[in-house]
Protein backbone atom coordinates (compact mmCIF):
# COMPACT_ATOMS: atom_id res chain seq x y z
CA UNK A 1 0.00 0.00 0.00
CA UNK A 2 1.44 3.26 -0.81
CA UNK A 3 2.29 5.74 2.32
CA UNK A 4 0.52 8.91 0.83
CA UNK A 5 -2.51 8.69 -1.08
CA UNK A 6 -5.20 11.57 -2.37
CA UNK A 7 -8.43 11.26 -3.67
CA UNK A 8 -10.35 14.10 -5.42
CA UNK A 9 -14.14 15.57 -5.08
CA UNK A 10 -15.51 18.47 -6.47
CA UNK A 11 -17.32 20.67 -4.20
CA UNK A 12 -19.62 23.93 -4.99
CA UNK A 13 -18.73 26.74 -6.49
CA UNK A 14 -15.95 25.20 -8.08
CA UNK A 15 -13.73 24.26 -4.78
CA UNK A 16 -12.33 21.34 -4.92
CA UNK A 17 -11.79 19.00 -2.33
CA UNK A 18 -8.33 16.50 -2.13
CA UNK A 19 -9.01 14.32 0.38
CA UNK A 20 -5.08 13.32 1.92
CA UNK A 21 -4.46 9.62 3.53
CA UNK A 22 -1.14 8.10 5.22
CA UNK A 23 2.28 10.01 5.78
CA UNK A 24 3.27 13.15 3.95
CA UNK A 25 6.95 13.82 4.48
CA UNK A 26 9.72 14.23 2.67
CA UNK A 27 9.65 11.47 0.37
CA UNK A 28 5.74 12.01 -0.87
CA UNK A 29 4.92 15.76 -0.41
CA UNK A 30 6.09 15.99 -3.95
CA UNK A 31 3.10 14.34 -5.06
CA UNK A 32 0.97 16.62 -3.07
CA UNK A 33 2.36 19.80 -4.64
CA UNK A 34 2.19 18.60 -8.16
CA UNK A 35 -1.21 18.06 -7.21
CA UNK A 36 -2.12 21.84 -5.59
CA UNK A 37 -0.10 23.13 -9.02
CA UNK A 38 -2.20 21.00 -11.53
CA UNK A 39 -5.07 23.15 -9.66
CA UNK A 40 -3.82 26.24 -10.32
CA UNK A 41 -2.69 25.38 -13.60
CA UNK A 42 -6.47 24.84 -13.81
CA UNK A 43 -7.40 27.74 -12.34
CA UNK A 44 -8.31 26.49 -9.54
CA UNK A 45 -7.88 28.47 -6.06
CA UNK A 46 -10.64 27.44 -3.79
CA UNK A 47 -9.38 23.65 -2.12
CA UNK A 48 -10.28 22.16 1.02
CA UNK A 49 -7.39 19.48 2.50
CA UNK A 50 -9.57 16.98 4.36
CA UNK A 51 -6.49 15.28 6.48
CA UNK A 52 -8.65 13.29 8.84
CA UNK A 53 -6.53 10.12 7.72
CA UNK A 54 -3.41 11.83 7.52
CA UNK A 55 -1.58 9.84 10.34
CA UNK A 56 1.77 12.28 9.77
CA UNK A 57 3.08 15.77 8.68
CA UNK A 58 6.69 16.67 8.71
CA UNK A 59 7.59 20.55 7.78
CA UNK A 60 8.12 19.28 4.41
CA UNK A 61 4.51 18.39 4.11
CA UNK A 62 3.17 21.85 5.71
CA UNK A 63 5.60 23.43 3.11
CA UNK A 64 3.04 22.90 0.52
CA UNK A 65 0.32 24.31 2.21
CA UNK A 66 2.58 27.58 3.17
CA UNK A 67 3.09 27.58 -0.66
CA UNK A 68 -0.13 26.83 -1.98
CA UNK A 69 -2.00 29.59 0.23
CA UNK A 70 -0.61 33.01 -0.77
CA UNK A 71 -1.54 31.62 -4.80
CA UNK A 72 -5.10 30.73 -3.48
CA UNK A 73 -5.52 34.04 -1.65
CA UNK A 74 -3.86 36.33 -4.45
CA UNK A 75 -6.23 34.91 -6.69
CA UNK A 76 -9.26 35.19 -4.69
CA UNK A 77 -9.32 31.74 -2.96
CA UNK A 78 -8.22 29.91 -0.15
CA UNK A 79 -6.97 27.03 1.35
CA UNK A 80 -9.09 25.50 4.06
CA UNK A 81 -7.75 22.53 6.89
CA UNK A 82 -10.66 20.20 7.50
CA UNK A 83 -10.39 17.60 10.46
CA UNK A 84 -7.09 16.98 10.99
CA UNK A 85 -6.07 14.71 13.82
CA UNK A 86 -4.66 15.71 17.24
CA UNK A 87 -0.72 14.75 15.79
CA UNK A 88 -1.18 16.66 12.41
CA UNK A 89 -3.23 19.70 14.56
CA UNK A 90 0.08 19.36 16.71
CA UNK A 91 2.74 20.35 13.85
CA UNK A 92 0.58 23.18 12.78
CA UNK A 93 0.48 24.72 16.15
CA UNK A 94 4.20 24.31 16.93
CA UNK A 95 4.95 26.20 13.48
CA UNK A 96 2.72 28.82 14.23
CA UNK A 97 0.25 28.04 11.11
CA UNK A 98 -2.83 27.67 13.04
CA UNK A 99 -3.89 31.53 13.15
CA UNK A 100 -3.08 31.74 9.60
CA UNK A 101 -4.82 28.71 8.13
CA UNK A 102 -8.65 28.17 8.43
CA UNK A 103 -9.66 25.00 9.96
CA UNK A 104 -13.24 23.81 9.78
CA UNK A 105 -15.21 20.39 10.84
CA UNK A 106 -17.25 19.84 7.61
CA UNK A 107 -17.19 20.21 4.01
CA UNK A 108 -20.82 22.73 5.10
CA UNK A 109 -18.09 24.66 6.92
CA UNK A 110 -15.24 24.50 4.27
CA UNK A 111 -17.98 25.55 1.52
CA UNK A 112 -19.21 28.22 3.86
CA UNK A 113 -15.32 29.45 4.92
CA UNK A 114 -14.84 29.63 0.96
CA UNK A 115 -17.64 31.96 0.49
CA UNK A 116 -17.01 34.43 3.24
CA UNK B 1 15.28 3.49 42.06
CA UNK B 2 17.59 1.46 39.42
CA UNK B 3 18.84 2.91 36.58
CA UNK B 4 17.55 2.27 33.78
CA UNK B 5 19.57 2.24 30.64
CA UNK B 6 18.80 1.74 26.58
CA UNK B 7 21.14 2.23 23.28
CA UNK B 8 20.19 1.06 19.92
CA UNK B 9 21.23 2.42 16.05
CA UNK B 10 20.27 2.12 12.52
CA UNK B 11 21.67 3.16 10.10
CA UNK B 12 19.99 4.18 6.54
CA UNK B 13 20.63 5.34 3.06
CA UNK B 14 20.40 9.11 1.85
CA UNK B 15 16.89 8.28 0.06
CA UNK B 16 13.96 9.92 1.51
CA UNK B 17 12.45 6.57 1.59
CA UNK B 18 13.82 5.21 4.93
CA UNK B 19 12.21 8.29 6.93
CA UNK B 20 9.21 5.85 7.65
CA UNK B 21 12.23 3.14 8.71
CA UNK B 22 13.74 5.94 10.74
CA UNK B 23 10.48 7.07 12.54
CA UNK B 24 9.28 3.59 13.57
CA UNK B 25 13.14 2.80 15.00
CA UNK B 26 12.68 6.52 16.88
CA UNK B 27 8.97 4.95 18.35
CA UNK B 28 10.31 1.96 19.34
CA UNK B 29 13.21 3.79 21.42
CA UNK B 30 10.76 6.36 22.82
CA UNK B 31 8.47 3.31 23.56
CA UNK B 32 11.11 2.16 26.13
CA UNK B 33 11.85 5.35 27.42
CA UNK B 34 9.74 6.99 29.71
CA UNK B 35 8.42 10.10 27.64
CA UNK B 36 5.35 10.72 28.11
CA UNK B 37 2.95 9.70 25.42
CA UNK B 38 2.22 13.48 24.84
CA UNK B 39 5.49 14.02 23.62
CA UNK B 40 5.62 11.01 20.98
CA UNK B 41 5.06 12.40 18.07
CA UNK B 42 6.83 15.62 18.52
CA UNK B 43 10.05 13.51 19.26
CA UNK B 44 9.75 11.23 16.42
CA UNK B 45 8.64 14.65 14.39
CA UNK B 46 12.00 16.44 15.75
CA UNK B 47 14.39 13.35 14.45
CA UNK B 48 12.43 13.04 11.04
CA UNK B 49 13.35 16.86 10.38
CA UNK B 50 16.90 16.24 11.30
CA UNK B 51 17.35 13.24 8.70
CA UNK B 52 15.46 14.86 6.30
CA UNK B 53 18.02 17.96 6.69
CA UNK B 54 20.91 15.65 6.07
CA UNK B 55 19.15 14.20 3.43
CA UNK B 56 18.27 17.47 1.46
CA UNK B 57 21.37 20.03 2.67
CA UNK B 58 24.15 17.75 4.15
CA UNK B 59 24.01 14.93 0.57
CA UNK B 60 22.25 15.97 -2.43
CA UNK B 61 19.68 14.13 -4.14
CA UNK B 62 20.96 10.86 -5.11
CA UNK B 63 24.70 11.09 -3.81
CA UNK B 64 25.70 8.08 -2.09
CA UNK B 65 25.75 8.71 1.72
CA UNK B 66 24.91 6.72 4.94
CA UNK B 67 23.10 8.18 8.30
CA UNK B 68 23.83 6.78 11.56
CA UNK B 69 20.89 7.50 13.82
CA UNK B 70 21.75 6.14 17.39
CA UNK B 71 19.36 6.54 20.34
CA UNK B 72 20.48 6.59 24.58
CA UNK B 73 18.04 6.37 27.09
CA UNK B 74 18.10 6.53 30.86
CA UNK B 75 16.02 7.45 33.05
CA UNK B 76 15.89 11.43 32.54
CA UNK B 77 16.97 11.96 28.95
CA UNK B 78 16.49 10.22 25.33
CA UNK B 79 19.61 11.56 23.19
CA UNK B 80 19.66 11.17 19.72
CA UNK B 81 23.00 11.33 18.01
CA UNK B 82 22.22 12.24 14.07
CA UNK B 83 25.60 11.14 12.37
CA UNK B 84 26.07 11.82 8.68
CA UNK B 85 29.26 12.61 6.44
CA UNK B 86 27.88 14.98 3.87
CA UNK B 87 28.40 18.75 3.58
CA UNK B 88 28.61 20.34 7.26
CA UNK B 89 25.53 22.26 8.15
CA UNK B 90 25.27 24.01 11.59
CA UNK B 91 21.62 24.38 12.42
CA UNK B 92 22.91 27.20 14.82
CA UNK B 93 23.75 29.71 11.61
CA UNK B 94 19.86 28.85 10.96
CA UNK B 95 17.68 32.04 11.92
CA UNK B 96 14.41 31.33 14.00
CA UNK B 97 11.85 31.61 11.17
CA UNK B 98 8.82 34.87 11.13
CA UNK B 99 5.93 32.35 9.89
CA UNK B 100 3.41 35.10 8.98
CA UNK B 101 6.60 36.28 6.27
CA UNK B 102 7.24 32.75 5.36
CA UNK B 103 3.94 32.57 4.18
CA UNK B 104 3.33 35.73 2.70
CA UNK B 105 6.09 34.88 -0.03
CA UNK B 106 5.90 30.92 0.33
CA UNK B 107 9.16 30.20 1.52
CA UNK B 108 9.67 27.16 3.03
CA UNK B 109 13.50 27.43 4.32
CA UNK B 110 14.28 26.92 8.20
CA UNK B 111 11.32 25.00 9.23
CA UNK B 112 12.94 21.96 10.18
CA UNK B 113 15.21 23.51 12.39
CA UNK B 114 12.49 25.53 14.24
CA UNK B 115 10.36 22.25 14.80
CA UNK B 116 13.83 20.74 16.15
CA UNK B 117 14.33 23.56 18.57
CA UNK B 118 10.61 23.77 19.74
CA UNK B 119 10.38 20.34 20.66
CA UNK B 120 13.96 19.25 21.95
CA UNK B 121 15.35 20.70 25.10
CA UNK B 122 18.91 20.45 23.58
CA UNK B 123 20.23 20.83 19.85
CA UNK B 124 23.81 20.60 19.44
CA UNK B 125 25.84 20.13 16.27
CA UNK B 126 29.49 19.24 16.43
CA UNK B 127 32.27 18.64 13.83
CA UNK B 128 34.04 15.08 14.41
CA UNK B 129 37.19 13.91 12.75
CA UNK B 130 36.28 10.69 10.74
CA UNK B 131 32.76 11.25 10.76
CA UNK B 132 32.26 14.64 10.04
CA UNK B 133 29.11 15.86 11.51
CA UNK B 134 27.00 15.08 14.19
CA UNK B 135 23.69 16.38 16.11
CA UNK B 136 22.64 16.08 19.19
CA UNK B 137 19.14 16.26 19.94
CA UNK B 138 17.94 15.97 23.81
CA UNK B 139 14.95 15.60 24.83
CA UNK B 140 14.58 15.64 29.27
CA UNK B 141 12.19 13.22 30.77
CA UNK B 142 9.82 14.72 33.43
CA UNK B 143 10.79 13.18 36.72
CA UNK B 144 8.20 10.90 37.92
CA UNK B 145 6.81 10.60 34.12
CA UNK B 146 5.01 7.22 32.96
Amino acid sequence: MPSFQITRENLQNGAKLLTLKGFLDAHTYEELENEVNMLFDAKTYKIVFDLSSLDYISSAGAGVFIGAIGTAQENDGNVILMRPSPNVKEVFDLLGLSQIFTFVDSKEAAVKALAD
Amino acid sequence: MGEERHKDKIVVSNNTRFLSDVRNFISKMVGVSHIPSTEVNKVVLAVDEAVTNIMEHAYGVNEEGTIEIEVEVDLRQFRVYVRDSGKSFNPDEIKDVDMREHVKIGSKKGLGIFLMRQIMDEVRYQFKEGISNELLLVKYIPHGAE
